[in-house]
């Protein structure tokens, strides 16, 4: 009898364990809920959106490239799905088994592990990156993705994937690309939903509709892509002139560092502004990076919501008849608003701010390089309030030369080793440039 | 007088108690090395690899091809190995000692592994992370039963010497008992941080993250007090001191284990690095340091499992219940605590 007992047990525990959990359902990718609610997007539209990224992109089980993105299936395939490998050690479902932690199935950053992380994992719906050597505003070359794949990216939890074979970081630095389109498409949609101020239950289907399919391709698709496929025009690529030659005498060294220190803390630069009088990243903390200050806004309108909410309640005993009928539903709606940002709110990733650089530390995140420096100084860092001092695009005019650019590229190297007494002489200077 | 008290006919059954368990912590390790390098798939089939009989797999293929299928098929073997051990323990329990309850605790062990076996084999055939998460809760119980069989068996167990009555007897045993209950439910947390689906919201990680934390804390706090009480009371009782000692260098090491865990993976925490610099390299994913510290962790989770079980059972059986009056102490110190 016991043994019967036992193996009822047995049974109907592993019975429970198996059936109890059951398979979860695969992955989806999700809607940039923030987005959608504030374009005020109905569920229908919210539906119709999905089918159309579905049908552009596929699933996070099965992606898609349309010709026009260049993309290479293949390699998405490689890095989409679930993780598998075969006898042979080919690997499948890289992304899921190296990012997707952190950085979400649908790439929106917004991983299990994201909130314990700071700086967060990159949102890539959005196409903006900060280490890059492109101009200020354009996406970065899959070369740039490749180095951030494979060097991470220091003092944060972005690691080096520098032990993968090199086929499978190009599949990755393809799904990257593959999740930012996505996500750049989505918001186009969403954009375009707005802008036509759609009634809720209108149609939007490109099936039926030739010419919304028309608008989809040639217009939306082709604003992202357009970004995407110009940007080998984007490099930048110091001119043979302004890069300081290897052999320099130290005099040489010592002049440029004092030149570019002139740089950092003089009013054309004004690196100071946010760097500090001591290099040290104490001067000024209080801006939102641009991630973070998606959030602000939507928090500071539920705010504005909720308090319009109160008028509107105010306003509503004054009211009889017809007029109150048609306040109520008003407000009614106004209600449900506010309880779906609530709900959204308690969800979203706390903002955090951009807090300058200590360049005392000796640590650059996007690449230690004189290169990776000047591309900083060149370009600024994207999203994160650090300004250009190059030109925004090719051709353009930048508020400093490349030779300025290199000299403040050798202050801060030299920053690290320098006193930390001696440019507070200069807090006058720094007070008037401000 | 209890037929429990008589002294073992057999040596063999604690020895083959010891081998098996012996075994069993290796195969932990490298369960948690088939998580962390995410090896489960890398075989994709089950009992069967590649159509092959488990046993007959080449062996030159599995030591010369991929490393996610040399962790996950050596996982196996090793799995398939300690459940055979558990076989010869029960049919030795069988013969060789006449405590009812001990074989079927052998019985019991046997259909645990049997269990875990198939757990895995499930999770890997529906490619189910919950049923992973499972699996790796059961394998430390198993472990934790196998080290229950060595304690069961052992000579400390059979000469129980009628010492002193230390003044804080019970209360050690209680201690001891609850520090083994929170020890696995820390296992339990681990377990999910590690199996968190990949879809899961952020908020649910954190709220195991702060648990784990919280769980680390409660841990050290048991442990230490634990440690205090025996050294300070029951320290000549053999084996409890030598246990507390143990199971406290235990908690140290796995407390530096987890830090490491946490920067090998995430890197050093911004308010660290705020005041101190943190040198020049960032996190290789899948480096040797990375792979073997987090396994390491996982692996030192249940190594303290089974310290603690060791020590609470032990103290079950070697410490009597002590006089009221003489529990008032460590009565006060409970209310304290
Ligand atoms: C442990 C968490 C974690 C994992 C795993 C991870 N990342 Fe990241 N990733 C981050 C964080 C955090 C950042 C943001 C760094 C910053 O802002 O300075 C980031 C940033 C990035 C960036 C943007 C860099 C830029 O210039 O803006 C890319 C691209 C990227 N990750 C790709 C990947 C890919 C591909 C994988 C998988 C192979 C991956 N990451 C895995 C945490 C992670
Ligand atoms: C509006 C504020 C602001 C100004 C002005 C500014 N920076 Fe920054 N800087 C930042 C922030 C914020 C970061 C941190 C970026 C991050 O953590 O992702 C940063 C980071 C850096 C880094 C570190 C890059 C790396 O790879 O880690 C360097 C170098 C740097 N700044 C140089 C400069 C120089 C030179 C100037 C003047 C030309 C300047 N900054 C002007 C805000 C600013």
């Amino acid at each position: 009898m016991p043994y019967r007992t036992l193996a009822k047990f047995v049974g109907i525990f592993a019975i429970v364990a198996l059936t109890g959990c059951g398979q979860t359902e695969p992955p989806a990718f999700r809607l940039d809920m923030v987005k959608v609610t504030e374009n005020e997007i109905s569920p229908k539209h919210q539906q119709a959106i999905a089918d159309i990224l579905g049908a552009m992109f596929g699933t996070p089980d099965a992606p898609f490239a349309m010709p026009e993105t260049g993309l290479d299936e293949r390699k998405l395939k490689m890095a989409a799905g679930p993780v598998w490998s075969n006898e042979a050690g080919d690997k499948h479902g890289l992304y899921r088994r190296h990012c997707a932690h952190c950085h979400g199935i649908s790439g929106d950053g917004q991983g299990p592990t994201a909130a314990i992380l700071n700086p967060y994992p990159r949102d890539y719906r959005r196409g903006l990156f900060k280490f890059k050597g492109t101009f200020t505003a354009a996406q970065p070359t899959d070369e740039d993705l490749r180095r951030i794949i494979l060097n991470g990216v220091l003092a944060t939890a972005m690691p080096a994937f520098a032990l993968l074979p090199p086929d499978e970081v190009d599949a990755l630095v393809e799904y990257v690309k593959y999740l930012s389109m996505r996500g750049q498409m989505e918001t186009a949609l969403e954009n375009y939903v707005f802008d036509e101020g759609l009634e809720p239950d209108a149609p939007l289907d490109p099936a039926t509709d030739a010419e919304l399919k028309d608008i989809i391709v040639n217009d939306l698709l082709a604003g992202v892509m357009e970004g995407w496929n110009t940007v080998v025009e984007q490099v930048v690529v110091p001119t043979e002139e302004g890069i300081p030659p290897t052999d320099r005498s130290a005099e040489e060294i010592t002049a440029s560092v004092n030149a570019g220190r002139e740089l950092f803390f003089g009013a054309k630069a004004n690196c100071v502004k946010c760097h500090g009088p001591t290099g040290l990243g104490d001067g000024q903390q209080d801006n939102y990076d641009d991630w973070s200050a998606v959030t602000v806004k939507f928090e500071d309108d539920t705010r504005a919501l909720a308090d319009e909410i109160k008028g509107l309640k105010q306003d509503l005993k004054k009211k009889t008849g017809d007029e109150r009928a048609a306040a109520e539903k008003e407000l009614k709606t106004k209600v449900a608003q506010l309880a779906v940002r609530n709900e959204l709110i308690a969800h979203m990733l706390t903002p955090r701010r951009a807090i300058p650089r200590n360049l005392r530390d000796g640590t650059y995140r996007g690449g230690r390089r004189d290169i990776d420096l000047f591309w900083r100084v060149f370009a600024g860092i994207p999203g994160m309030g650090m300004p250009a001092t190059g030109p925004s695009a090719p051709g353009g005019q930048g508020t400093l030369t490349e030779q300025e650019m290199w000299q403040i590229v050798d202050y801060i190297q030299s920053l690290p080793f320098e006193p930390i007494s001696e440019p507070q002489v200069r807090r006058v200077n720094v007070r008037t440039v401000n | 007088m209890n037929p429990d008290f008589t002294h073992p006919a057999s040596p063999w059954p604690h020895r083959w108690a010891i081998a098996l368990a012996c075994a069993t912590f290796p195969l932990l390790w490298v369960g948690g090395l088939v998580t962390t390098t995410d090896s489960g798939m890398a075989v994709p089939d089950w009992p069967s690899t590649y159509g092959y009989n488990l046993f007959l797999y080449p062996w030159t293929t599995w030591l010369t091809g991929p490393w996610d299928l040399f962790v996950e098929h050596g996982h196996r073997l090793l799995g398939a190995m300690v459940g055979m051990m558990t076989i010869v323990l029960l049919a030795l329990l069988w013969r060789r000692d006449d405590r009812r309850w001990m074989r079927w605790l052998g019985g019991a062990a046997l259909a645990l592994v049997i269990f875990q076996g198939v757990l895995g084999g499930m999770r890997v055939r529906f490619d189910e992370r919950t049923l992973a998460m499972l699996h790796g809760c059961t394998g430390p119980l198993f472990f934790a039963v196998t080290v229950a069989m060595v304690v069961f068996t052992s000579r400390c167990w059979w000469l129980r010497e009628s010492s002193a009555v230390p003044p804080s007897a019970g209360y050690i045993r209680r201690l001891a008992l609850v520090t083994c209950i929170l020890v696995y439910l820390q296992i339990v947390v681990g377990a999910v941080l590690r199996h968190v689906p990949v879809a899961a919201e952020p908020g649910a990680f954190v709220l195991a993250v702060r648990f784990h934390l919280f769980l680390a804390a409660a841990v050290t706090l048991h442990v230490a007090l634990l440690a205090w009480f025996v050294l300070s009371h029951a320290r000549t009782i053999k084996p409890l001191g030598g246990l507390a000692i143990i199971l406290a260098g235990l908690v140290a090491v796995q407390l530096a284990l987890g830090a490491g865990t946490w920067i090998v993976k995430f890197s050093v925490p911004a308010w660290v690095s705020d005041w101190i610099s943190t040198g020049s390299v960032a996190v290789q994913d899948g480096g040797w340091l990375q792979t073997h510290i987090i396994t390491a962790h996982v692996a030192a989770g249940s190594l303290l499992l089974a310290t603690s079980l060791a020590l609470a059972l032990f103290g079950q059986r070697l410490l009597p219940f002590a006089s009221a009056a003489r529990d008032a102490v460590s009565r006060r110190w409970e209310a304290a605590v």
